[in-house]
């Protein structure tokens, strides 16, 4: 039990909650040593990473982020879902916060990519991922919103907590399988009809490389600061 | 001081923390709420909104994978 928290901050008693007998669970099963499944586990990324180096060191290289990625959105319980959701329904923005943190690290990261690729004179990478904004983006990400809360994860989430063993998420997952099929299915007709009426607006064209960043990095303190009044204004409510 | 369980295995995320929400709401100060849960997301976002709410809290980790939220209502 060396994860169990102290007592709640203001909650006074700092000793252990007395519960009764009858709801302690008495059969506990003794649990399984995890360690040599861990290093199993781990021997196969490693593995893996070389079996695959042999062949493409990209695909090698995205075999050693996906497995990092998955260890640390399981291990911070980083949930983009809840960043989403829990402002509104518990006024906790601690995950909010952490989304917005993560949002302004990967920009400067993007900026330094790309800002290095266009000073060197080379095509800037990834500019095929900047889509035109409309109407149907929002759309879009309300029904994706609806979905991801009902379901209990956005994409990385729900593989995530498959991952974990969590056997309500492998129908989201088979769903999510399913939805994008059709999705990627009709997405030229989406594209024609909506997606393509929009603009697409690559912030350094507007700002210059300087400015942009420097916008980004504004939008996102904003929006940190209100997620932080936010809990404050909720929690403040709450305590009435 | 009574003491009430609540059966939220294979719930996923917001569930347990609603129904959580709505049965602290019955009870009485000094009453204690066993929430039992399996959905690792929860485990964050339980222990997150009873701590905020003032209450004490404690996990307990039954099983790989299965915590009881135990919720102790201050006030």
């Amino acid at each position: 039990m060396s994860d169990t928290p102290t007592a709640a901050p203001g909650g006074g008693t700092g000793g252990s909650i007395r519960r009764s007998l009858r709801s302690t669970p008495s059969k506990r099963r003794k649990k399984k040593n995890q360690i040599p499944m861990g290093l199993a586990v781990l021997a196969f990324i490693v593995i893996g990473i070389v079996l695959l180096a042999g062949g493409s060191p990209l695909l090698a290289f995205f075999w050693l982020t996906g497995n990092v990625f998955g260890f640390v959105l399981q291990k911070t319980r980083f949930c983009f879902t809840a960043a989403m959701r829990d402002p509104y329904l518990t006024g906790g923005t601690s995950l909010a916060k952490a989304v917005l943190v993560a949002l302004a690290v990967t920009s400067i990261g993007f900026v330094a990519i790309k800002y290095g690729a266009h000073a060197q004179g080379l095509p800037i990478p990834g500019q095929s991922f900047v889509v035109p904004v409309s109407l149907a983006t929002v759309a879009g990400g309300t029904m994706f919103g609806i979905g991801m809360v009902i379901s209990g994860g956005c994409a990385s989430g729900t593989l995530m907590r498959v991952g974990e063993g969590f056997g309500m998420q492998m129908l989201s997952l088979f769903f999510f399988v399913v939805g994008s099929f059709w999705g990627a299915r009709d997405f030229g007709w989406w594209t024609l009809h909506f997606i393509a009426r929009g603009k697409a607006i690559f912030l350094p064209d507007i700002f210059g490389w300087l400015g942009a960043i420097v916008v980004q990095l504004a939008v996102i303190a904003c929006l940190w600061i209100a997620a932080d009044k936010w809990a404050k204004h909720k929690s403040a409510a709450e305590h009435q | 001081m009574a003491e009430v369980e609540l059966d939220c295995m294979g719930e996923a995320c917001p569930i347990p923390l609603v129904k959580a929400q709505k049965k602290i709401e019955e009870l009485a100060v000094d009453d204690i709420l066993i929430v039992h849960i399996d959905h690792s997301c929860a485990m964050k976002n339980l222990p997150e909104w009873a701590r905020e709410a003032g209450h004490n809290v404690e996990i307990e980790e039954i099983d790989d994978g299965e915590w009881d939220v135990i919720i102790e209502k201050v006030k």
